[in-house]
C-alpha cells in the first residue's frame, strides 16, 4: 500500500527534477535565441544572419595554416570557441525599430548567469552593450547588443572569450566593426562602428 | 487474360518505378528540391547549366587574394551544380520570410544554415547553407535578385571553405561567380 503512494510521488519528483535540470541547464546557455528578431526583417534595408557552430568552427580551426601568420593568428583567435553568431538589422530610417523590439534579447541578457561588462551609450554613436558568462571562474560566452538610430548588431560567441579576442575578432567570421578597443586595463573604448564589407 | 495480367504488370511496375524515384529525390537531391521550391514560390522556370561542370571554375580576385595565389579553383573537380533564373520576374511582396522557411522545409537532415543577407527593399537575397560530405563539405548557395536568380551547389575542400569562412558575409557571391564564371571568359 506504501509503495502505491511512493511511486506517484517518485514520479512527480523525477519530474521536478528534469525540469530545474532543464531550467538551470538553459539558464546556463551562452547561446542567446534572436528568433523574436525576425519580425524585424521585413522593416529593415538589409539583414545579415551569421551562424558558425562548433562542428564548422572547429574544422575551420583544424584547416587554417599554421604557417601562415595572419591564418596562425586567426586560429589562435578561434582555438576553443563553441561557435558565431551574428544577426544584424540597417534600417534606411530611423524609428524603425522600437526598445520592445529588443525585450526578447535583454531579457536573456537579464538573467544572473550574465554580467554587463560595458554599457556605452551616446547620441552620436548609439550603445554598446557586452555581457560576459562564466561558469567556474571560466569563461563560456560572450554577447554584444549594438544599437544605433538605423542599426542593430546582436553578436553571440559561445566558448572562452574576452573583450580582446572580441575586438581581435572585428571583421572575421561576420563579426562586424563593433568599435570596440581595448587598451591596457582592458578598459573598452567605442568608436564609430560599420560592416566590414562597407569600407 | 494473359492481356490484363500484362497491364497490370505494367501499372505495378510503373508505380513502383515512380515509388523508388520519389524515394531517391527525397533522400538525395536537394539541389533539385531547393530549385522546384524556387519555380513554385515565384512561379518561375530555371535553366540548368550543366556544361559549367564540366568547364570548369575561375577563380575570382577574392579567392585569388584568400589564397595568396594567382589563380585557384575553390570547388572540387565535378561537383559544380548550377540551376539559373534569368530575366524572371522575383517579387516576394513582403513573404521573404516564407520563401526562407519554404527553402529550409525542402531540405533534408544535415544541412545547416550559414550565413543569410536579405534586402527586402532591392529584393536580394542569399542563403548559405553547408553539410558534411565525408571529410569535405557541400555548401548550397541561393541567390535571389529582381529579374535575377540562382542555386549552385558545390563540394569544398575543408581547408577551401576554412578559408572562405573568414569572410561569410561575401562567401554567397564568392562561391556563385566562382561557379557561374567560365574558365576560358
Amino acid at each position: 500500500m506504501r509503495s502505491l503512494y511512493l511511486t506517484p510521488l517518485r514520479i512527480i519528483a523525477v519530474a521536478v527534477f528534469t525540469v530545474i535540470g532543464a531550467a538551470s541547464a538553459m539558464a546556463q546557455d551562452p547561446r542567446i535565441q534572436t528568433s523574436q528578431l525576425d519580425a524585424l526583417t521585413a522593416r529593415a534595408s538589409q539583414t545579415v544572419d551569421v551562424n558558425i557552430d562548433e562542428r564548422v568552427m572547429r574544422m575551420t580551426a583544424g584547416f587554417l595554416s599554421g604557417k601562415d601568420e595572419d591564418e596562425r593568428k586567426v586560429k589562435e583567435l578561434i582555438n576553443g570557441l563553441k561557435g558565431i553568431y551574428v544577426r544584424s538589422f540597417e534600417f534606411e530610417k530611423e524609428d524603425q525599430y522600437s526598445q520592445a523590439d529588443l525585450e526578447s534579447i535583454r531579457a536573456q541578457l537579464r538573467n544572473p548567469a550574465w554580467n554587463k561588462i560595458v554599457n556605452i551609450s551616446s547620441k552620436k554613436d548609439g550603445s554598446l552593450e557586452v555581457y560576459l558568462m562564466s561558469s567556474e571562474s571560466k569563461i563560456s560566452g560572450l554577447a554584444v547588443l549594438a544599437t544605433d538610430a538605423k542599426e542593430i548588431t546582436v553578436v553571440n560567441i559561445v566558448g572562452p572569450v574576452d573583450l580582446e579576442k572580441l575586438s581581435a575578432l572585428e571583421g572575421h567570421f561576420g563579426v562586424p566593426d563593433l568599435g570596440i578597443e581595448v587598451k591596457s586595463g582592458n578598459k573598452p573604448e567605442n568608436k564609430p562602428r560599420s560592416r566590414k564589407n562597407e569600407e | 487474360m494473359k492481356k490484363i495480367f500484362t497491364v497490370s504488370f505494367l501499372l505495378v511496375a510503373i508505380a513502383l518505378a515512380g515509388f523508388s524515384s520519389q524515394v531517391a529525390q527525397a533522400k538525395g537531391d536537394d539541389f533539385g528540391d531547393v530549385v522546384k521550391a524556387i519555380e513554385r514560390f515565384y512561379q518561375v522556370k530555371h535553366k540548368g547549366l550543366p556544361f559549367l561542370a564540366k568547364a570548369g571554375i575561375k577563380a575570382t580576385t577574392t579567392v585569388a587574394r584568400l589564397a595568396g595565389g594567382p589563380k585557384r579553383q575553390l570547388a572540387e573537380a565535378g561537383s559544380v551544380k548550377v540551376a539559373y533564373f534569368e530575366d524572371q520576374e522575383f517579387d516576394s511582396r513582403g513573404r521573404m520570410v516564407n520563401f526562407k522557411a519554404s527553402i529550409s522545409a525542402v531540405l533534408t537532415e544535415g544541412w545547416s544554415p550559414l550565413v543569410q543577407v536579405i534586402s527586402p527593399s532591392d529584393e536580394q537575397q542569399t542563403y548559405v547553407y553547408l553539410r558534411s560530405a565525408g571529410d569535405k563539405f557541400n555548401v548550397l548557395v541561393v541567390n535571389i535578385e529582381k529579374r535575377d536568380g540562382s542555386v549552385v551547389q558545390v563540394t569544398l575542400a575543408p581547408q577551401t571553405l576554412a578559408k572562405l569562412m573568414q569572410d561569410p558575409d561575401e562567401m554567397g557571391n564568392t562561391i556563385t561567380t566562382d561557379a557561374t564564371t567560365n574558365d576560358n571568359e
